[in-house]
């Protein structure tokens, strides 16, 4: 089954490369035929890697430890779901994920567009197809998941405990989803740049995908973030490790590109910034595989120095020298149709909100590759630690979130003083009555005070301007409110769907605010019987038990949570020693999760006077963080439908025919 | 929506209002980029740590001024087998961090990483000594053996 896994991957090398080739040949010379013939690559390649796919996943539930890869990253005693995320622990699966997943793109694309834009798919193919056969190739000959041992050992490594958790199973393919989904408005737009028909087609047409890809990166984000919250220990979910730099950049200038699209297909507007936001973000999807694959930033998550580094950034090379002078050499025809018409206007809130998110981008990158910098100039490695990162972001997204809550305030074009200041009076009145609120409640830092108003600003921004479209309904359809909110997102849903996901991302904000700003912690070691006082907890220590479980020896600590005065439950960190073999343990963070904070208890060590230390914290809010991840995914979801009053108003801009 | 005869006809405005306008975005665009540009400069200062290995550590130490030691150091190399001993009493953590040329004695109190053991590399954050001992505030070990290198 392997060596089908490995010419599968062969095979689909030299399918890819010859569809890349034909579809140009083809395109240039009008040759039909070879068309056809192209689009059935397309297929072959798809269906390839999934064989490859399907024979690598074969390969681990046979627990055939005679694939290296198998033998490395899983082992008998496994549980079926971790023997299935052992595809994409390490770097051969990944870049086996990410192959398969840009097959089946291409194959999705050419099925949608298949009575449609005849003149640019063609394009669209050789770029999604080039980018294969970059992957394949490194599959193929510098990375192949199915290397076999010259023997075959009684039993695997066994997957790394501390990936044994849901949010790794996720995290990756979440992640890549995002990575490889922004690759298809990536080659809408290079297919735009070469055909020259350079109109809103493109962008049309990639509107589904570009909020596909955003999404999954949003999720993908959050589910590492979840996965170092309770499995990493440390008591945070965020350490701007170079590693997570990476995923996170393309989702500034992703985030950047989904709203800058807008104003084009509005008002014809930011053309040629639209295409350099796209190129930007793709090259920093292959960038983000790149650092966490070269090995050339130090980082926690280091996964192991492979050779593949020069040939990530020769590929980077050759994408930013093509798509880039291929821009260059079509400015002449990116002319705006319009001028930017007032300061206050919703476009330029747009605009700003573009340039903060490059702004910050620009700061993340700039913070993590600082070390190769100083390197090169001043022959000293100089690293730069958390705290640049989040001074720098910090205010940065403070004025994002302040810019979400103007932008629906401010109408398209012009907007009149009158109209401000009847838009503008209600969300600031509650934004404030908000702020004393928080005050009273006892919060006293004066960044975390500014940042909760500046929510509760966008919070009240948002739900006054759904109150007044149901409002509206209920007067003119005479609907009863509840009918009324629901027809007003249902008919409308791009931009309710919108307003959704601000709000979600606006949860996020909340808890990483909270975790940020107010966090408190103590470190203490008690004997049994003693106290740690932390916030308004008191957490008693009441011993150790030892117990085994089918995987580990479990070593817990027993603590009674007490809050004012009161029982309110009790908790059990403990460190798990894999039974048979010599292992490192591993700690177990035991969290108590209310909606206004996390009780998070680390268990340190222990004596044999069974004396105990801990790392006690408290972090607020942090759970909005993960309830925002699901508003997210509500709000993608209603964005996503198909939506009438939408197609009408794109089809009279564009007509029907060619979108 | 906006029709394309109303855009025209705004596209075509006198020039110098036009100017006037784009003057406003350009100066607001510099503002923003300038306040991110001092966000940056302001934070970068004491953000900064030397990453150094323990032979160039003891060589800087060696050859330049304490001050340049004084803002902190990142320190990356392996936890010397034989090194590592645990005060249970005091909870002080002490070991070597070394190369291949140079041996740096560590002190460190808090959480140790579950993958910390002998042999495996570590970064230590923290100050060195005149005294030659490095007080770490933090202690990062890598990844365990199974993620195994190409």
């Amino acid at each position: 089954m392997t060596d089908i896994g490995y010419a599968a991957l062969l095979i689909a090398f030299i399918v890819s490369i010859f569809t890349v080739i034909s579809f140009t040949w083809g395109r240039i010379k009008g040759y039909g035929d070879l068309l056809a013939a192209a689009r059935n690559g397309v297929y072959a390649v798809a269906a390839l890697t999934t064989l490859a796919a399907i024979a690598l996943w074969y390969a681990f539930l046979t627990r055939d430890f005679q694939v290296k890869y198998v033998a490395e990253y899983s082992d008998r005693k496994e549980p079926l779901a971790y023997t299935i995320s052992s595809f994409w622990a390490g770097q051969e699966g990944s870049l086996l994920l990410w192959v398969w997943m840009i097959a089946l793109f291409a194959v999705i694309v050419l099925y949608q567009n298949r009575d449609k834009h005849r003149e640019l798919m063609p394009f669209v193919q050789v770029v999604l197809m080039s980018t294969a056969a970059f992957f394949l190739m490194i599959l193929t000959l510098l990375s192949n998941p199915f290397a076999r041992l010259p023997f075959a050992p009684q039993d695997g490594n066994g997957l790394n405990p501390l990936l044994q958790n849901p949010g790794m199973f996720f995290h990756p393919p979440t992640t890549y989803l995002g990575y490889v989904g922004f690759a298809v408005p990536f080659a809408f737009a290079m297919a735009a740049l070469i055909t020259g028909k350079l109109g809103d087609d493109w962008i049309r047409s990639t509107r589904r995908w570009t909020l596909f890809a955003w999404f999954f990166l949003s999720m993908g984000n959050l589910f590492g973030a979840q996965w170092a919250y309770v499995e990493l220990g440390w008591g945070g979910f965020w350490a701007w490790d170079p590693v997570e730099n990476a995923s996170f950049m393309p989702w500034l200038t992703g985030t950047a590109y989904l709203h800058s699209v807008m104003i084009q297909q509005r008002r014809g507007m930011l053309k040629v910034w639209n295409f350099i936001l796209i190129i930007g973000t793709f090259l920093l999807t292959i960038f983000g595989t790149f650092l966490t694959r070269s090995g050339i930033l130090s980082s926690v998550h280091s996964f192991g120095q492979s050779n593949l580094g020069p040939f990530f950034l020769a590929f980077i090379g050759i994408v930013l020298v093509f798509s880039v002078g291929l821009l260059l050499d079509r400015l002449p025809h990116l002319k705006s149709d319009n001028e930017l018409d007032s300061f206050l206007s919703r476009e330029s809130s747009f605009l700003f909100n573009n340039l903060i998110l490059v702004g910050a981008t620009f700061a993340t990158i700039w913070g993590t590759v600082f070390p190769l910098i100083s390197e090169a100039v001043r022959g000293v490695k100089i690293t730069v630690s958390q705290p640049f990162f989040n001074q720098v972001n910090g205010p940065i997204f403070l004025v994002l979130v302040l810019i979400m809550g103007i932008c629906p305030l401010i109408g398209w074009r012009k907007a009149s003083k009158e109209n401000l200041l009847r838009n503008f009076l209600w969300p600031v009145i509650g934004a404030v009555a908000f702020a004393v609120v928080a005050y009273a409640s006892g919060i006293r830092d004066l960044y975390a005070l500014l940042a909760f108003t500046l929510c509760s600003f966008v919070v009240a921004v948002i739900l006054i301007e759904v109150f007044r479209g149901t409002r509206a309904r209920h007067r003119i359809y005479s609907e009863n409110y509840l009918t009324a909110v629901g027809k007003l997102i249902w008919h409308n849903k791009p931009r309710y769907g919108g307003y959704i996901i601000h709000l979600g991302v606006i949860m996020i904000a909340i808890g990483i605010i909270g975790s940020f700003a107010l966090k408190t912690e103590v470190d203490q070691t008690v004997a049994p019987g003693e106290m740690i006082n932390v916030g308004q907890f008191s957490l008693k220590y009441n011993g150790l038990t030892q117990y085994p479980t089918a995987n580990y020896d479990v070593v817990a600590a027993n603590l009674e949570v007490y809050s004012g005065g009161k029982k309110v439950g009790s908790i059990a960190p403990s460190k798990n020693f894999q039974s048979a073999t010599d292992e490192q343990p591993t700690t177990e963070v035991a969290i108590r999760t209310t909606l206004l904070e996390d009780l998070y208890v680390i268990l340190a060590g222990w004596d044999r006077d069974m004396s105990a230390s801990f790392k006690v914290m408290i972090n607020p809010l942090v759970v909005w963080i993960w309830i925002g991840g699901s508003v997210l995914l509500l709000g993608t979801l209603i964005a996503f439908w198909p939506d009438e009053k939408d197609r009408r108003r794109l089809d009279a801009r564009y007509g029907r025919g060619e979108a | 929506m906006v029709s394309n005869v109303q855009s025209r006809s705004v596209a075509s405005k006198p020039r110098s209002a036009s100017l006037v306008k784009r003057k406003k975005f350009f100066i607001g665009g510099a503002i923003v980029l300038l306040a991110i540009a001092y966000l940056m400069y302001s934070s970068i200062q004491d953000a900064t740590l030397y990453y150094l290995t323990p032979t160039e550590l003891v060589n800087q130490t060696a050859t330049s001024s304490a001050t340049t030691l004084d803002r902190g150091v990142r320190l990356g190399g392996r936890a010397v087998e034989g090194s590592i001993k645990f005060d249970s009493s005091t909870r002080i953590l002490s070991f070597k961090v070394g190369d291949d040329n140079a041996e740096i004695p560590v002190v460190y109190k808090g959480i140790i990483p579950d993958t910390f053991e002998e042999g495996v590399d570590v970064i230590v954050e923290g100050k060195y000594t005149p005294q030659g001992v490095f007080e770490a505030s933090t202690l990062l070990a890598k990844c365990p053996s199974k993620y195994v290198p190409e």
